[in-house]
């Protein structure tokens, strides 16, 4: 029997198309949970440091110990002993990422929706709406991580990865379901002596890569009838002294009859260091009682990739100024408390070279020519054009470069 | 330096350290930096008087997280012995390494000990930072000695040569020469054997 691996996206019913496939086939499950146990019983790890592996970003995670990487390998190693103790199963979650491509009789499916319908589907489940964008966000993200982890592809939703592809939005559970168990009798993933070869030697590649892992290396690990292949992905000087250790502890796994070593494709990776690479704080300041102007101003900046930090009166605006250290200030003059012109009195006293852009629906030609004495940058009516006003903050934040 | 910093000062530092550990300081450039961090030039030199002062609050703020990050695992830890301590100091500071790669790849650099000569800023910086992980280890050995957990050796020349063992570590990690992650185990053995109690064959 062939076996069904289902990845998919967060409140895409995957479970429920899972549970579809599971009633009609008689097939076990394998879920991450079982995954995870079982990676934790064989390493002696604890679960829920092992079950972090799956998620994007490695604060806990050590550069030196690799704990990410050990965990991973520990995962894989799980998987490859489930899908040889187990002939009908259904393997759904992040390990269906695990096995190699060489094994054919794995139906790789991915499952997923638009947006708007997993946000549906989250409502259903009582989560907000902002919330369920929040964990479509991060979930994505998670994905992509761990496909770039485990399959070397960047997006994780792409049709080239999988053999099956289901768009939820469009075919619904149960015809999700039926695909599935359709492609499931497609000859082209009947077991074979070559595809249980290959099963075979995916467990022997886990276990030569969990155990070089004990001695404190991490590579890359494939096997082909008992041939294993070490993948060095890391730029080392002493290579062959390297290669020469990881030959030497990997010969002594049981079942391994020959080890040869390469260079993987990240060996020579340069010192090129992005924007992206850093976490940065907001540009601009936006400073509004009226919270639903402010609200849809800040997204529609960020839509033009104009990072923004919301205040809603004057105090929390200075003290964002120094905390957040904004560039550019987009300023209301009517608020509550420290009104705007005393607001952009004190920053331009505390930080001159901040640029203040004034924005307001009430504004006098009076205060027009005070806020302009103090040292504001521009001074625009209600209602704005997002174009002009975002064509204001570039020129301010030019200005404030100089 | 104030305990809470502007977070746009502190996306500079960070991106700045990863320039300065990786190209060195005279082919780092304040327009690369503000090209990085999307920080405009004035908000750089708002906050930094010139490149160097920059350089020299890397290595302040650098410092005293390290100093930091050691008191508090000093203080949060029961050690059975000195041995053990000396053990969890060797696993801390490689754990530290790890998590703070650009900060240990800057105190590797050559260059940051030339600033020594003329800036007593940097003198200190680096003083304190030497000096907290030697105490450390001497700490430890002198309290393996009362204990009973190490041998008859000189604490504060070996605690010296401890620093220089892991160190070398970190180094052969830093500039990419062996995957030295795979030295630990055998890090640690070399600890014992050097720190045995005399008599004592090792493990």
């Amino acid at each position: 029997m062939s076996i069904a691996c289902i990845f998919s996206g967060l409140y895409c019913e995957a479970d429920e198309i899972a549970s579809a496939v599971l009633d009609r086939t008689g097939a076990d499950i394998i879920s991450d949970k079982d995954v995870v146990a079982r990676a934790a019983a064989l390493s002696g790890m604890n679960e829920d440091r092992i079950g972090k592996a799956f998620f994007a970003g490695t604060s806990i995670f050590n550069r030196f110990s690799h704990e990410k990487e050990r965990a991973t390998s520990w995962l894989r190693l799980a998987a490859a002993e489930l899908l040889t103790e187990k002939e009908n199963a259904v393997m759904h979650g992040f390990s269906a990422q695990l096995p190699p491509e060489s094994i054919s009789h794995l139906l790789r499916t991915c499952v997923i929706a638009n947006v708007q319908y997993r946000l549906d589907v989250a409502e259903k489940l009582g989560i907000t709406q902002a919330e369920a964008k929040r964990h479509i966000t991060k979930g994505d993200e998670d994905r992509a991580s761990w496909t770039k982890e485990t399959r070397n592809e960047d997006d994780p939703w792409k049709a080239s990865l999988y053999d099956l592809v289901i768009p939820v939005d469009k075919t619904g559970v149960k015809d999700a379901a039926e695909q599935i168990l359709e492609q499931l009798a497609n000859p082209a993933v009947k077991p074979t002596a070559s595809s249980a070869k290959a099963v075979q030697d995916f467990l022997l590649a886990a276990r030569v890569e969990t155990s070089l892992a004990g001695s404190g290396h991490h590579v890359g690990v494939a096997a082909r009838d008992g041939k294993v292949t070490i993948i060095i992905n890391k730029n080392v000087l002493m290579l062959e002294r390297l290669e020469r250790e990881l030959k030497e502890l990997a010969s002594k796994v049981d079942g391994v009859k020959d080890v040869d070593t390469k260079v993987g494709p990240n060996f020579h990776q340069s010192d090129i260091y992005r924007k992206v690479d850093f976490e940065l704080p907001n540009k601009v300041l936006l400073v509004d009682d009226e919270r639903e102007f402010v609200q849809t101003l800040s997204e529609r900046l960020m839509l033009r990739d104009m990072g923004s930090a919301v205040a809603y009166d004057g105090e929390s605006a200075l003290d964002l100024v120094a905390d957040d250290d904004p560039e550019v200030i987009v300023l209301d003059l009517k608020m509550p408390g420290i009104d705007g012109i005393e607001v952009l009195r004190r920053v331009k006293a505390m930080r001159p070279e901040v640029q203040v852009i004034i924005l307001t629906g009430h504004g006098s030609e009076e205060d027009r020519d005070v806020c302009m004495k103090l040292g504001a940058f521009a001074y625009l009516h209600k209602p704005v054009d997002i174009e002009t006003l975002s064509e204001t903050i570039k020129k301010a934040h030019e200005a404030a470069a100089v | 330096m104030p305990k809470k910093m502007p977070k746009k000062k502190e996306a500079i530092l960070k991106a700045a350290t990863v320039l300065f550990a990786n190209k060195g300081f005279t082919d780092t450039s304040m327009h690369e930096l503000s090209e990085l961090t999307g920080a405009a030039e004035g908000t750089i030199f708002y906050h930094f008087k010139n490149k160097e002062h920059l350089l020299l609050t890397i290595l302040q703020t650098t410092n005293e997280s390290i100093v930091e990050e050691f008191d508090r695992f000093i203080d949060g830890r029961e050690f059975k012995n000195g041995l053990h301590m000396v053990e969890e100091i060797v696993s801390f500071y490689l754990y530290l390494a790890g998590i703070m790669e650009f900060q240990f790849l800057l105190l590797q650099r050559h260059y940051l000990y030339k600033f020594v000569a003329e800036n007593q800023d940097f003198r200190s910086s680096l003083e304190e930072f030497y000096n907290c992980i030697s105490d450390m280890f001497e700490k430890a050995i002198v309290r393996g000695q009362q204990d009973g957990s190490i041998g008859n050796v000189h604490p504060r020349k070996t605690a010296l040569i401890l620093f220089t063992m892991v160190d070398g570590v970190v180094r052969f990690k830093n500039f990419n020469l062996y995957d030295a992650g795979a030295l630990f185990n055998d890090l640690i053995e070399s600890c014992r054997k050097m720190l045995k109690p005399d008599g004592e064959t090792a493990r």
